[in-house]
């Protein structure tokens, strides 16, 4: 038929073709962010849970409030202090573990391959598996207790892990730092191998050790990448929920290992507080959008 | 006793038998090239008197002391690579310095001996620029800077030139010789160039495929090629190398190639014993060739012009005696053009005589 | 060597522990004493093995279901995700469709935390009535995805000099027989690495999978949480669980890791 023709051919078309190509994205796209957010924006404006008996799209319009609220809700305060400690324990840690290892790799040793897989697949294990796996090694009869902390400080050495909230969240940062670390290792140690081996050669010709060579060569040329990493890394570990969740699901008690991630979904979904969920989420959103508008700013400058 | 001292080199790379059997000494003060076509195992040997490579057999001597076990930090050896490899993210002033730091040098001390370098090798004035902002000429002196910096015993220059455009290269070599004389360090020289080779060194090892086909000063190597590889090798425009044939007529004897008939009876003294049953090339530069319109000379060949190139002060002309195609170089000569029938003569003291595969016989 | 403990630590740990009777749970020894493999076994079979009133109910039920439905949304979601993303890559790439906003939202999708879409996807999709079903689920797991798509295909499409391309259109050839008969063939590896890779990063895709299934469509790390709330003390099962489940993962990420070295970061950054 005439039509199908015609459309055949416009299909083949590159500027068709460029405007097809992204379609299917753009569909997908607009189905699970575009419509969500309008909604979000929306709702924070108003005041409504499903429970509520009415539609959504009745809702009342209740104005700012929602997001004064937001301003004076301890628990979403305290649950962005923790987030943000986990950040600033967990990503360097993981940063200066990952630089060693990496560093460690560079010289050569026997089954150095062997060894790069297995180091690397913490990172494949899903999330909350790795959870699993950490919240049955610090149970009470768990071998972090028993293995480890009671050979070393007897009796007195046994701790209750999931009963003490510190403890709890050191025990989800080691998970996390547990999964992690390769990844860091992982870039660093590409981005060392990856600095010519040329220049290398000419520093050892004038005389530099190797350690000398790591410190004044190899890391200089990767700056950019390693602030790169931990931008990432940082990043992924704001957001952190699965281990958390897993573990210790909000911590003893109610809140005292709360996450941001896990508050805004406990507003959500358990307490169904939904159009306050939306302004909070609002609010989150844009916060992390400002902070790293301002931690890539130093970076597009020096790129130049 | 020679600065340098290399014996019986090999390394093989796997099967491939990048260095065969490589011999050859350097003493102070003088700069010896390791000229050849890519592959032949220069850059290798260079980069294992360097340390960066250990050899499979063979030894390495640097004033007297054997260092092949001693690593390339500590050889204090020169090395300037092909691509310099300046460090991309120091100055101009840390990349030379870089190895004064290494040593612990005391900073009044280390400034001076950086800024001498420096107005040496004409980069005083970039002093603060990175290593990644300079130019490729920039950034070879720097190359060369920060390895005479530190006094050593012998520099190594890895084809120093061959990055470089045509109109830079004529320049740097010209200050690359300039260096070399107020600085008189014993220097190794790898390059494909033979014109670089000529221009800047004492004596050329011209090698190919692993081994050293010929060594000796620069004249030496031109004008008495043992080989016909190093005859074709060494000389812009190549050597003029024609099979012949030896044929004795009476006292005469001459080398006959068709219509190219060559006398050499003066040398017969020189070849005999030495040619008997073998096929011969004879070999002639262009510039040992000299032309005239008349027959000056009883010995002069006719031959007909095909092309002239005018490259400046002096021509080549492409000849054909008869059917073979021969190459001249000469002055320019105002009336002769394509066709023209011209007169050469042959230098007899510049010819060469090659057993078809090795060696030559006379001057 | 230090490292080798360390990482191998938890999982031995579990390994352990799928293999225990119930009395040794709590015991610190790291070999059991007398393996058993009924820990699998209740897994697919609801029964209670693990005797004696001292626990709760073994698990209620076989967690095949939850694999099977694991196995089809991370399985849809990857393919999905793959096709739109290597198409939308590939626009990107060479056409430089979208411009600068689908680079815009790919960044961003990055970036914000994926708890803070869930209220008004919770709405949105009890509107159309997506709560707890496998088109939902699906079309979560390709947007989460699609990302990371993108960004690795982009990194594989833009290794492949364009000239081959415009060579092939100026002969005639329409843009699809381009991807079909040149950019595919050589972009394979690559895309058969990202694929795996994004199979993987679904596989454990948990808080949006949490969130929208109620009890048709749990996978398997939702089910995982479930029994860690519910059944706490089954340490047994629970390890046999989680191994079960980390099972594709590290089969997938072995294969890949067979074809890329280091040259697979997520940093591809120059």
């Amino acid at each position: 038929m005439k039509t199908a023709d015609r459309l055949t051919q416009w299909i083949g078309k590159t500027e068709s073709f460029k405007k097809l190509s992204t379609l299917p994205l753009n569909f997908v796209l607009n189905f699970v962010l575009i419509v969500p957010f309008a909604i979000m924006i929306f709702l924070s404006f108003t005041k409504w849970e499903p429970l509520s008996g009415y539609d959504w799209w009745h809702a009342p319009i209740a104005g700012v409030p929602r997001f004064v609220e937001a301003f004076g809700d301890t628990r979403l305060l305290w649950a962005l202090i923790r987030t943000t400690i986990f950040v600033a324990v967990v990503v360097p840690l993981e940063f200066l573990l990952g630089l060693g290892m990496a560093l460690l790799f560079l010289g050569d040793f026997r089954g150095k391959k062997a060894f790069t897989s297995v180091v690397m697949y913490p990172m494949m294990m899903p999330w909350v598996v790795v959870g699993l796996g950490f919240y049955l090694m610090f149970q009470y009869y768990g071998p972090v207790n028993l293995l480890l902390l009671k050979p070393m400080f007897g009796e007195g050495g046994v701790i209750d892990w999931f009963t003490n909230s510190a403890l709890a969240f050191v025990a989800v940062m080691i998970a996390d730092i547990w999964q992690w670390t390769p990844l860091m290792f992982l870039i660093i140690y590409a981005g060392l191998a990856a600095v010519p081996r040329r220049l290398i050669e000419a520093a050892q010709v004038l005389g530099a050790s190797s350690a000398r060579i790591v410190r004044t060569v190899r890391l200089p040329l990767i700056k950019p990448l390693l602030v790169v990493a931990l931008i990432i890394r940082g990043l992924e570990a704001f957001k952190v929920f699965d281990i958390v969740y897993i573990m210790t699901r909000g911590g003893p008690g109610v809140n005292s290992t709360e996450v941001v991630s896990l508050y805004v979904y406990n507003l959500s979904i358990v307490y169904h507080n939904t159009s306050y969920a939306c302004a909070v989420s609002l609010i989150i959103m844009i916060g992390i959008a400002l902070v790293t508008r301002l931690a890539i700013r130093p970076l597009e400058v020096r790129a130049e | 006793m020679p600065k340098l001292e290399v014996k019986n080199l090999r390394k093989l790379f796997g099967t491939f038998e990048a260095v065969k059997d490589v011999s050859f000494q350097v003493e102070e003060k003088e700069t010896l090239c390791l000229l050849g076509p890519s592959g032949c195992g220069k850059t290798t040997t260079l980069r294992i008197i360097a340390g960066l490579e250990a050899p499979t057999s063979g030894e390495v001597f640097v004033d007297g002391v054997r260092v092949n076990d001693i690593p390339p930090q500590k050889r204090q050896i020169g090395l300037v690579f092909q691509d310099y490899a300046i460090f991309p993210h120091l100055s101009v002033f840390e990349n030379i310095a870089y190895g004064l730091r290494v040593r612990k040098t005391p900073g009044a001390q280390l400034k001076t001996k950086v800024h001498d370098a420096a107005s040496l090798i004409g980069v005083d004035r970039i002093l603060d620029v990175p290593g990644k902002k300079l130019g490729l000429s920039e950034m070879q002196r720097v190359a060369i800077g920060r390895s005479i910096v530190l006094d050593p015993k012998l520099l190594l220059l890895d084809e120093p030139l061959s990055n470089i455009d045509a109109k830079a290269r004529e320049r740097m070599r010209a200050e690359l010789g300039r260096l070399q004389k107020e600085i008189g360090i014993a220097t190794v020289y790898v390059t494909h160039d033979q014109l670089e080779a000529l221009t800047l060194a004492d004596r050329i090892a011209v090698m190919r495929n692993g081994l050293i086909e010929q060594i000796g000063t620069t004249g030496n190597i031109y004008d008495n090629a043992r080989t016909l590889f190093v005859a074709r090798f060494i000389g812009s425009p190549t050597m003029n190398l024609i099979d012949c044939e030896l044929t004795r007529s009476g006292k005469q004897v001459i080398l006959k190639s068709e219509d190219l008939v060559v006398d050499i009876t003066e040398l017969a003294e020189a070849i005999t014993g030495k040619v008997e049953g073998r096929e011969l090339i004879l070999g002639i530069r262009p510039e040992d060739i000299s032309l005239n319109i008349k027959k000056t000379n009883p010995r002069a060949i006719e031959a007909e012009v095909q092309l002239v190139e005018p490259i400046g002060a002096k021509s080549i002309y492409h000849l054909m005696i008869g059917r073979i195609a021969v190459l001249a170089k000469d002055y320019p000569m105002p009336d002769v053009n394509v066709g023209s029938r011209v007169w050469s003569t042959f230098n007899a003291d510049k010819l060469h005589v090659f057993d078809k595969k090795t060696e030559e016989a006379i001057l | 060597m230090v490292v080798l403990v360390w990482t191998l630590a938890p999982v031995a740990w579990m390994v352990s522990l799928s293999f225990k009777g119930p009395t040794e749970w709590y015991a610190p020894n790291v070999i059991p004493m007398t393996p058993t493999i009924d820990n699998y076994i209740s897994l697919f079979i609801p029964t209670n093995p693990v005797g004696g009133s001292f626990f709760f109910t073994s698990i209620t039920e076989p967690i095949t279901k939850p694999l099977i439905n694991s196995l089809i949304a991370a399985g849809l979601g990857t393919i999905f995700a793959v096709l739109i993303g290597f198409l939308a890559a590939y626009g990107v790439s060479r056409y430089r469709a979208g411009g600068t906003f689908v680079i815009f939202f790919t960044l961003l999708t990055r970036m914000l935390p994926g708890a803070t879409f869930v209220a008004p996807l919770m709405v949105f999709y009890a509107s159309i009535g997506f709560i707890d079903t496998y088109a939902g689920l699906i079309m979560l797991y390709t947007a989460v995805t699609l990302t990371y798509a993108i960004w690795l295909m982009k990194g594989f499409i833009d290794e492949i000099p364009p000239e081959w391309e415009e060579a092939a259109l100026l002969e005639g050839a329409s843009p699809w027989t381009v991807l079909r008969k040149i950019t595919i063939p050589l972009t394979k590896g690559g895309l058969v690495a990202s694929a795996l890779f994004i199979f993987i990063l679904n596989w454990s895709e948990f808080l949006f999978a949490l969130v929208i299934s109620v009890t048709q469509v749990t996978t398997l790390p939702v089910q995982i949480s479930k029994y860690v709330s519910a059944v706490g003390r089954m340490y047994g099962s629970m390890a046999a669980l989680g191994l079960v489940a980390t099972i594709p993962s590290l089969v997938l990420g072995y294969i890949i890791q067979k074809h890329l070295v280091t040259g697979f970061t997520f940093g591809r950054v120059r």
